[in-house]
């Protein structure tokens, strides 16, 4: 299983990063926005996760764009972000992110999260 | 990106705007008067009687009375607008502080707990016969330790929205009180404008209302709500 982690903070990628290898994934690439991250998306991506508020292009506009994407339309998108009032909630619904994880979070809530997804990537 | 402000921001974005467009309003019904008075002045006194310029002195000071009004009125609403963006930021940097405390103090309780757990490893490695699984089991707990460190520092992230949006609340201020204070002074708009420092604001992406607290609960209502779209999707 191979992740995208989309942040512009170095420091949340390497904490996703290390959540991940916690909980037993341990192949995954980083990006720092939305455009870095579109041009790093192929189909060995199983599973993307990635921040709302970035520069250049924020996890919207990126998940959008990913969804236009033929090798993009269906891979698990999930949405880890400081955002959490329903109106953003549903504004990233709407983007096509799949599920939603609210900073701070656990790496349980985000293995709960993953698990709860994987049927989706299978 | 920080496009997203909160109703009161906008609220009070709206009332200073409006006390702007009152003030400058006002500044140029007295620059009227002033015209009015010039053509009073320069007209022949043959044309202009008494009775003409005591009305015309009435509805000046009658002016002059209104503006005043309305310029301590802008003023008041100026200064409560400042009040409340002083607010929020000092909110914002208090948040900081405190969220900067939460993590150095859960981060410290970590490290004791795991140099204890270092400890404890110490005393079983010292045994004549060391017990592996408890071994085991000590490094595994000494990981998660070392791990909620890391966790602990996603305050970093969050702060650093909270100081993003508490400097544009500054920087706001400061354009807005640079254009209030040209209004008064329009002679020094150019100097003024050079203090007013240009901020790329796509450069600053954060969220308004980025917290450290309550994520739990913040997370129950994520969760709630793709549940219940979810639910009405299927």
């Amino acid at each position: 299983m191979k992740f995208l982690v989309v942040d512009d903070s170095a420091t949340m990628r390497r904490i996703v990063l290390n959540s991940l290898l916690r909980i037993g994934f341990h192949e995954a690439i980083e990006a720092a926005d939305g455009i870095e991250a579109l041009a790093k998306f192929d189909e060995t991506i199983d599973f993307v996760i990635t921040d709302w508020n970035m520069p250049n292009m924020s996890g919207t506009e990126f998940t959008k764009a990913l969804r236009l994407r033929g090798d993009g339309k269906d891979v698990p998108v999930l949405m880890v972000t400081a955002r959490s009032v329903r109106d953003d909630i549903l504004v990233a619904m709407e983007a096509g992110v799949n599920n939603y994880i609210v900073k701070p979070f656990t790496p349980q809530v985000l293995k709960d999260k993953i698990d709860a997804l994987l049927p989706a990537a299978a | 990106m920080p496009t997203m402000k909160s109703n009161r921001t906008q609220e009070v974005l709206y009332e200073s705007e409006a006390a702007l467009r009152l003030v400058d309003h006002e500044l140029s019904e007295l620059h009227d008067v002033h015209e009015s008075f010039a053509a009073a002045s320069a007209a022949p006194r043959g044309l202009s009687g008494l009775g003409d310029i005591s009305a015309l002195l009435d509805q000046a000071n009658s002016q002059i009375m209104s503006v005043l009004a309305r310029l301590r009125e802008g003023r008041a609403t100026i200064e409560s607008t400042a009040v409340g963006k002083v607010r929020i930021t000092q909110d914002k940097l208090r948040e900081v502080t405190s969220a900067t405390e939460d993590a150095a103090t859960n981060i410290m309780d970590a490290c004791d707990r795991a140099t204890t757990l270092v400890d404890a490893l110490d005393d079983i490695d010292a045994s004549d016969t060391p017990n592996r699984v408890e071994a085991s089991a000590v490094r595994e707990v000494l990981r998660d330790e070392l791990f909620l460190m890391m966790g602990a520092l996603q305050f970093q992230d969050l702060t650093s929205q909270q100081l993003a949006h508490a400097s544009a609340l500054l920087d706001d201020m400061e354009h807005r009180m640079i254009e209030v204070a040209k209004l008064f002074d329009p002679s020094a708009a150019v100097e003024l404008s050079k203090l007013a420092r240009t901020v790329d604001n796509n450069s600053l992406p954060y969220d308004v209302n980025a917290t450290t607290h309550n994520a739990d609960s913040r997370q129950a209502l994520a969760d709630e709500i793709f549940t219940a779209i979810r639910s009405n999707a299927g």
